[in-house]
């Protein structure tokens, strides 16, 4: 439980670092190639981001082994809570979809302050389709033994391309 | 006993308590272990492995089928191409690379087929990342070459099967292992609480039992309490009642349900005595001495409900409780007690006082009876000297001798209410026993040969005769016993014997024997004999006579010397009285013999008679006149002391008990004045003849003691004494006034031939003295005794004093002392024989 608050102001702090443009949900429209789309129940649907609109909210940086990789690695994204914080979403399941269709359930509650980010970063250097990429869905599993099981790991979805937000 | 079980019960605690540590112990290890192997069971280290291997054939197939359906190369085709093969090729980087996966390339058929996928990937990849024209020519390539990985992605997810399976199962029996553990933890939890369990119920019996005796023992010892006839009152360290019982309750008038759990100390404790209470209460509880708890019977005051103040006797005891220290305290009502005390003190009382004033009544009557029968034997005597017929001198006589017998019987009153009085005060004054005894029967001696009685004494066994006791006491009694023997025996034999019991270095029981060949005492009498105004049968009293007190006395002053008297008789046969007497034994003193008496004539002196009695003025001043003396009279002290101002007296006589100045106060000024009489011989005149008063008057400064009533021989006796010592110098060896008298007596013829023969034998007494070798004591006391009297009669002073300390020394059975004494001889007969 300690370490799990630790993380939790660890994960603070380097929000405040990292992103000093912070700013609330941009209004922008995706210029670029479209790398997520949010459907269900949101303020405007569907919502869509391309990799610079979900650059300028604000970055979480979490610093962590995995299972799938060797080592340590740095993943830079942003924070579920922050995403959900943007399009409204307080409550329900996210339908997390990757690119060969293939979904995954997450909980709205799992997008706590020290939690999952979507990664477009791995190690400083975006992820292409090969690598993961481009949005992997990380949560910080070496913070804290609940981040470490099946059920989290069956949530890490990598390849994300869209959410559907369900009741 | 009590301390061994205290410690045995410590010792099974400790043993729980190290079990139930043991347990825990052991169950937190468990607990961990199990928490442990949850959590890995929870944080799945692989992800769903079997799941991603076949999902890896699955986005084979889906890149395979979209080569197949991708048939004029149209972009979108061709992009979805390029994603399947992406996402593919994203998959197999992973199998490489994940730490989740690592295990399986041990497996070498998993490894050679993931390695067959990347010579694919590597392969392929070229035509993916190339334009679309050069893809869409490579497709059929592609297809062709794709065969190969399909059984290599199908052969990676049928090879690992067995891996995972294996790893499973040890994961499952680790569990399995872990709860097996568990188990036996739990039963042993079961089996230890099972005997905590046992345990407890047994502790619980124990205690049951132990709380069914203490609850029985506490109702006997209530009911013992309750019926206890005494109060018993239990209180705390505090003085608060714990208990109060009915007996207490009547004594105090309080009731138990009244008091109980107040203080004990405003309820029963009176108050003036509520402060000492406190106090005694405060300093047991700071561990202080305790002055009443547990020192057995105290008497003292306490409270009644009512305020009335009674008697009680308590005892207090202390006790250690778990709740604290308990006082508990027993108490008796003893008012009736106390009263009936307090009455038969008081009874008591009165009759000592009654006792004492009978006492004292009769003292003050013999006293007041003596003083106007010494005048009238003053007046017999002086009437003896006028012209008298043989009829009238009869008839004094016979005045005189029924007179005397008065006067005897009224000293014998006066000394038996003395000793009742207790005024009897025992001195101890250094005697000689030989000599003390020797003048009582000197002393009746002649009355004994009137009886033609024979009269002895000796010692019975070796003789130790000086002691320390009180001569005028032991006179008495010896006298007393002696007089009546020599009284009661008519032709017969009277013995006295000393004899000493229980010898040790300074004391021993002297034994007084007197014995008589008279006419005993009969056996009703006998035991009755020491009582006072007993006397024998009434045929006896026509010859003997008496008060009946004589041996009332004598039992007095043994007791008052701390002695025993008893006496053992057959009528007709005779008496033997016994006296036992523990004595200090004494040095030897050498002491001044009476004097021997002699007829005598005196000059003419000039007296002061100091006497508020005028009668007894009158006979003394007669008597002295009679002797030629011209005298003066005052009657009062303090007159004595102005008239000696400015007349020169040769004597004064004075009366002790005088108005205004008593004759001790007159005798002392005298003496510490400056008039012409402060050197003046002053002679006592008193009808208290107590030893130790007389000694008080030669204290005061007085020369002698005359005891009334006054008797013309002991008042010339004291004159002469007084004189010849005054007129003999000191130094003088030989008293000439005394030689000229015996000159005058004897005749000048006689006396030189007398003086003669006892300068022989004193010069014979003093050769034989300087020869002998001092092995027959005895007869040297013997010889110097003799001498030492002859010498008296010359008046050889200092001869017959040297003479003396000889006798005396060889009496004592020192022979150091009788060597030291005879030095002393030839030098004192030397001037003696000069002055002869």
């Amino acid at each position: 439980m300690l370490s799990y608050f630790r993380a939790l102001a660890l994960w603070t702090t380097l929000a405040i670092l990292v992103a000093p443009t912070a700013s609330a949900q941009s209004a922008s429209v995706p210029t670029g190639e479209v790398v997520l789309t949010i459907t269900g129940t949101v303020d405007k649907d569907p919502v869509v981001f391309d990799l610079a609109m979900l650059m300028e909210l604000d970055a979480t940086v979490i610093e962590t082994a995995t299972i799938w990789t060797e080592g340590k690695q740095v993943f830079q994204g942003v924070a579920l809570d922050v995403l959900m914080d943007s399009i409204g979403v307080t409550q329900g399941t996210l339908l997390a979809t990757a690119i060969n269709d293939y979904t995954v359930e997450i909980p709205v509650s799992d997008a706590v302050a020290g939690g999952p980010i979507i990664a477009y970063k791995l190690n400083d250097a975006t992820m292409s389709l090969r690598d993961k990429g481009p949005l992997w869905v990380v949560y910080p599993y070496d913070s804290s033994a609940a981040y470490r099981s099946e059920v989290i790991y069956s949530r890490s979805i990598w390849q994300l391309d869209r959410i559907e937000v369900v009741e | 006993m009590k301390t061994s079980r205290t410690n045995r019960r410590w010792i099974r605690r400790a043993y729980l308590a190290l079990a139930v540590l043991a347990i825990l112990i052991g169950f937190s290890f468990l607990a961990v272990s199990v928490v442990q192997d949850l959590r890995q069971l929870e944080s799945a280290r692989s992800d769903n492995v079997q799941w991603t291997l076949a999902q890896s054939e699955v986005e084979f197939l889906e890149f395979s089928q979209q080569l197949h359906v991708t048939g004029d190369g149209s972009a979108a085709d061709l992009a979805m191409v390029r994603q399947r093969f992406d996402v593919f090729y994203s998959r197999i980087n992973t199998l490489e690379n994940a730490s989740v996966y690592r295990s399986l390339l041990e497996n070498e058929a998993y490894s050679q087929a993931l390695a067959a996928v990347r010579r694919f990937l590597d392969t392929t990849v070229q035509f993916i990342d190339a334009d679309d024209p050069a893809l869409n020519a490579a497709l059929p390539s592609i297809i062709e070459n794709s065969d190969v990985p399909r059984a290599a992605v199908r052969r990676l997810a049928n090879s690992s099967l067995d891996s995972f399976a294996a790893a499973a199962d040890q994961r499952r029996s680790d569990f399995a292992q872990t709860l097996v553990k568990l188990a036996v933890a739990v039963i042993l939890l079961v089996l230890a609480l099972g005997l905590t369990v046992y345990y407890l119920r047994r502790l619980n019996i124990q205690k049951t039992r132990q709380q069914r005796e203490t609850a029985e023992t506490a109702a006997r010892m209530d009911t013992v309490i309750q019926t206890s006839l005494d109060g018993v009152i239990v209180a705390n360290e505090d003085g608060n009642i714990l208990a109060f019982n009915a007996a207490a309750e009547k004594i105090f008038g309080h009731a138990a349900e009244d008091v109980i759990g107040k203080a004990l100390g405003p309820l029963i404790v009176p108050d003036h005595m509520i402060e000492a209470h406190d106090a005694g209460m405060a300093r047991m509880k700071a561990g202080g001495e305790k002055r009443v708890v547990g020192k057995g019977r105290v008497q003292l005051e306490a409270k009644h409900s009512s305020g009335r103040l009674f008697p009680v006797e308590l005892a207090i005891q202390s006790a250690e409780t778990e709740t604290g220290k308990i006082f508990i305290a027993f108490l008796r009502d003893i008012s009736i007690r106390v009263a009936a005390e307090k009455e038969l003190i008081e009874a008591r009382d009165q009759a000592l006082a009654a006792d004492r004033l009978k006492s004292e009544f009769l003292t003050i009557m013999s006293h007041e009876i003596r003083t106007p029968l010494n005048g009238f034997l003053g007046n017999l005597t002086l009437m003896q000297d006028t012209k008298l017929n043989s009829q009238q001198m009869r008839y004094i006589r016979n005045m005189e001798t029924s007179g005397e017998l008065l006067r005897k019987h009224v000293t014998d009153v006066l000394d038996l209410s003395r000793y009742d009085v207790g005024y009897t005060k025992m001195r101890e004054i250094p005697m000689n026993l030989a000599s003390f005894v020797q003048s009582i029967v000197d002393n009746q001696s002649g009355m004994a040969a009137k009886n033609n009685t024979t009269i002895e004494w000796d010692w019975l066994g070796p003789p130790s005769n000086w002691v320390l006791c009180d001569p005028d006491a032991l006179q008495h009694v010896l006298m007393n016993l002696v007089g009546n023997a020599v009284k009661f025996t008519n032709e017969g034999c009277v013995s006295i014997t000393l004899e000493t019991e229980n010898m040790t270095e300074g004391s021993a029981d002297f034994i007084f024997r007197v014995s008589d060949t008279g006419i005993g005492i009969a056996g009703e009498l006998k035991t009755r004999i020491f009582d006072d105004f007993v006397t024998g049968s009434v045929a006896y009293d026509r010859n003997v006579g008496g008060t009946g007190l004589g041996l009332g006395i004598v039992r007095r002053s043994v007791k008052a010397m701390g002695g025993e008297i008893d006496v053992e008789s057959a009528p007709h046969v005779g008496s033997t009285f016994e006296v036992r007497l523990n004595l200090k034994k004494a040095h030897p003193v050498v002491q001044k013999r009476a004097k021997p008496k002699a007829p005598q004539m005196i000059e003419s002196l000039r007296i002061l008679i100091a006497e508020d009695n005028e009668i007894n003025c009158a006979v003394a001043r007669e008597m002295l006149l009679a002797e030629g003396h011209t005298t003066a009279e005052v009657y009062d002290g303090a007159a004595a002391v102005s008239r000696v101002q400015h007349e020169t007296f040769d004597l004064i006589l004075m009366d002790i008990s005088m108005p205004i100045m008593d004759g001790r106060s007159a005798t002392r000024k005298i003496r510490n004045g400056n008039s012409p009489n402060a050197q003046t011989p002053i002679l006592a005149l008193t009808a208290n003849a107590m030893a130790s008063e007389q000694a008080a008057f030669l204290a005061d400064g007085m020369d002698g003691v005359l005891v009334k009533p006054l008797s013309r021989a002991a008042l010339q006796e004291a004159i002469r004494s007084l004189v010849a010592k005054l007129r003999a110098p000191e130094g003088s060896p030989v008293e000439s006034e005394h030689q000229n008298e015996m000159r005058e007596v004897l005749g000048a013829a006689a006396f030189d031939k007398l003086r003669g023969s006892f300068m022989v034998e004193a010069e014979n007494l003093n050769r034989w003295l300087q020869l002998d070798d001092l092995q027959d004591l005895p007869e040297i006391a013997v010889r110097c005794h003799k001498i030492a009297g002859s010498a008296a009669v010359f008046g050889a002073t200092q001869y017959r004093d040297a003479l003396i300390a000889v006798e005396n020394a060889a009496d004592s059975g020192q022979p150091d002392s009788v060597r030291l004494t005879i030095g002393a001889i030839e030098s004192v007969w030397l001037t003696t024989k000069a002055s002869l």
